[in-house]
């Protein structure tokens, strides 16, 4: 049935066809509705728990434990909520915890300016918390896609059993499009892990070996730890290389957008190249440098100072030009006065 | 003696990493004997743990273990029983961990009242870092950062846990055994949230500052220091070693306050045309009227409509049945003032 569905509905709905059943969160803008509908959603649904946390601290505690417990679990939240999620996000990696955060952007530092949108959260997925971790991290652009990719979402979290990240940003949280949820079809991955009760396993955050003894001074374990997570991690990703790519005959330039950024730009295609990357993370190597290949101009468009500008750099060893919408100013026609500026600056 | 209770530890792991003479093991050994005496096994039970020494319990259990982030065991905790509220779950953790960085989710999970049941191991002291001070620790005691003494009264376990029903608060030591066995059972038995905190000894990093040579000389100043309370109570004093424990308070809702008015037929009532009703606007002493729905009501009593000829845009001496469309409330304000008449 088609009807009108926000982003935020899509991706709870998305979490609930994924087979989830259990959700803990805080409420805060611009996620609060994911945690309303998993209120009105438990009432209905007994099998599904929800718990309105003390903060986002608990919230993603309980996500990952409640992962633990054996049940398929996610969390919603924002740009400083998901800064005090960064402690359980590095344990959910070290216990193996397949699990979803979803993080809907909002400008920052701090409270920023809620609640305009961002995509300012990049580099917080990636290097949050501490030590080395590889999350997977998809970004959707439209209300269907919300849906599609909190599937796709959970079902990475089951083969790379850690917890994976679906970015948003308070634009898609609060638009509204026609959809039909229930036709829109989804792959779902069953749970991989075997839950709590079954035996005398010890699942903790100091690195241990593969019995689950405790090991803080052999490098060798820790190294092929890290290295066992990093190939887990990568052959989940693999198998979601997801991105779109609108080439435009003739020109030189190609602009890199995601998120909202890509649905204001898209009037531009008749104009530019776009690339969208949907993986976020880990970065879309092999087909950025297929795609950038061809074209004299890269033009990173991003909600922040260019983080994943730097991470294109980074993969295509060449330096891109950057127009980072900041404080929540996406317009179209100041996007593409920037733009005219970057060229006009290569030309002379 | 019975020494069943072994198959519950992770033996093959010992020696364990605690130093020889610290109260962990007690707990360790005191709890796993009251798990194997109630017959729960690695198929229902799960020890959950925060960090710290005391944090390293749940690794040295035969039992499904999480081991949380600093602070988080009681979130964990109660999350793992809200999936499986068929398994057993046992929180082992000392006080640093659950009342100083996991302070807030002490609050809330008691709160919440999970069927839980909490081990604090008490050793008034950050003892794997060296011994800082914590909440726990008592007022004047020196610790390597309070050179001069504590200067802050510690934190009351035993009057913020028993604040609000229903609660079970038990506080024993490690040297009072019985005690101490008592309350372990007790708790684990306990249907809800249930917290024992195990007054324990740090030897090596509190213990000698202090001036004691031997954990037994701590053990002897416990003896001192507390004393056991016997029976049901309320609530806990000081140095008392007991079991407070309260069940839940009825909940009365509160009666919902169903006002009759007598309904007043409509034919004995007084009719008012509009032009009679219009003189009744409050002008030089006269009452305020108004009609709603074919009714006259007085509003002289309106603090709201008090020597003013109108009420925002409710004209005195009007029929305001049309109003109530764009007004913010409801007709049951109008309702709440006598009928003194009716529209004709």
């Amino acid at each position: 049935m088609k009807r009108l569905v926000s982003g935020n509905e899509a991706i709870f709905q998305g979490a609930v066809r994924a087979g989830a059943s259990y959700f803990a969160g805080y409420p805060i803008s611009p996620t609060s509705e994911i945690l309303q509908q998993a209120a009105l959603y438990s009432e209905e649904n007994p099998e599904f728990r929800f718990l309105q946390a003390e903060d986002e601290i608990a919230a993603a505690i309980a996500t990952i434990s409640a992962s633990l417990a054996g049940a398929k679990s996610f969390s919603a939240t924002s740009g400083p909520g998901f800064s005090l999620m960064q402690e359980a996000l590095g344990w959910g990696h070290v216990v193996e915890a397949p699990c979803v955060f979803v993080n809907s952007m909002r400008v920052g530092p701090s409270t920023g300016m809620p609640t305009q949108p961002a995509q300012s959260d990049l580099l917080q997925i990636k290097a949050g918390s501490a030590g080395d971790y590889y999350p997977i991290a998809f970004y959707p652009n439209s209300v269907r896609e919300c849906f599609q990719l909190t599937a796709i979402a959970f079902n990475a979290a089951e083969e790379s059993l850690s917890p994976t990240i679906l970015l948003a940003d308070a634009f898609l949280s609060h638009l509204y499009e026609i959809v039909d949820l229930e036709d829109t079809a989804t792959e779902v991955v069953p749970r991989s892990k075997e839950s709590l009760g079954r035996g005398q396993r010890l699942f903790t955050g100091t690195v241990h070996d593969k019995m689950g003894n405790v090991k803080t001074n052999d490098p060798e374990i820790y190294r092929r730890w890290l290295w066992e997570l990093k190939d887990r991690h990568d052959r989940a990703a693999e198998k979601y290389p997801l991105f779109e790519y609108l080439p435009r005959k003739g020109s030189e330039t190609l602009l890199i957008a995601f998120g909202i950024t890509s649905r204001v730009i898209s009037s531009l295609k008749d104009r530019f190249s776009i690339f969208r990357p949907i993986r976020i993370y880990p970065v879309l190597e092999k087909e950025l440098n297929e795609v950038t290949r061809s074209y004299r101009h890269i033009i990173v468009v991003e909600g922040s100072d260019g983080q994943y500008a730097s991470w294109v750099e980074c993969a295509i060893c060449r330096k891109v030009m950057r127009v980072p919408c900041l404080g929540g100013g996406f317009k179209l026609r100041w996007i593409q006065s920037q733009i005219e500026e970057c060229l006009r600056g290569t030309t002379k | 003696m019975d020494r069943s209770y072994k198959d519950l530890l992770k033996l093959r792991r010992f020696p364990h990493t605690w130093c020889p003479g610290c109260g962990i093991g007690a707990v360790l050994k005191n709890v796993a004997m009251a798990v194997k005496e109630l017959g729960w096994s690695d198929k229902n039970t799960v020890a959950v743990s925060g960090i710290g020494c005391s944090g390293r319990m749940s690794g040295y259990m035969n039992l499904d273990a999480v081991h949380t982030p600093h602070g988080r065991v009681l979130t964990s905790a109660e999350t793992i029983k809200t999936i499986r509220p068929d398994l057993n779950v046992i929180v082992l953790s000392g006080d640093g961990d659950l009342t100083s960085i996991g302070g807030n989710h002490l609050l809330h999970t008691s709160r919440r009242n999970p069927d839980i049941t909490v081990f604090c191991n008490d050793n008034e002291i950050y003892g794997l870092t060296g011994g800082q001070a914590g909440p726990t620790t008592p007022r004047g005691t020196k610790t390597i950062t309070s050179p001069r003494g504590e200067p802050y009264s510690p934190l009351r376990l035993g009057h913020l846990l028993t604040q609000q029903a229903p609660y079970f608060y038990a506080r024993t030591t490690v040297y009072h055994l019985n005690h101490f066995k008592k309350c372990i059972h007790e708790a684990l038995v306990w249907k809800g949230f249930s917290f024992v905190d195990i007054v324990s000894d740090c030897i090596e990093l509190n213990g000698r500052r202090l001036g004691f040579k031997t954990a037994h000389q701590m053990f002897k100043w416990f003896d001192e220091r507390f004393h056991i309370v016997e029976g049901e109570r309320d609530h806990l004093g000081e140095n008392e070693l007991g079991i407070a424990r309260a069940v839940e308070e009825e909940v009365v809702p509160p009666a919902e306050k169903v006002e009759e008015k007598p309904e007043i037929p409509m034919a004995s009532l007084k009719p008012f045309t509009l032009e009679e009703l219009h003189r009744f606007d409050g002008t030089g002493g006269k009452p305020i009227y108004i009609a709603y729905k074919g009714k006259v009501y007085d509003l002289s009593s309106s603090p709201l409509f008090q020597g003013e000829k109108r009420m925002r845009c409710h004209i005195a001496g009007k029929d305001l049945t049309k109003d109530i469309d764009v007004a913010p409330h409801g007709e049951d304000l109008v309702f709440k003032f006598p009928a003194v008449g009716r529209l004709v």
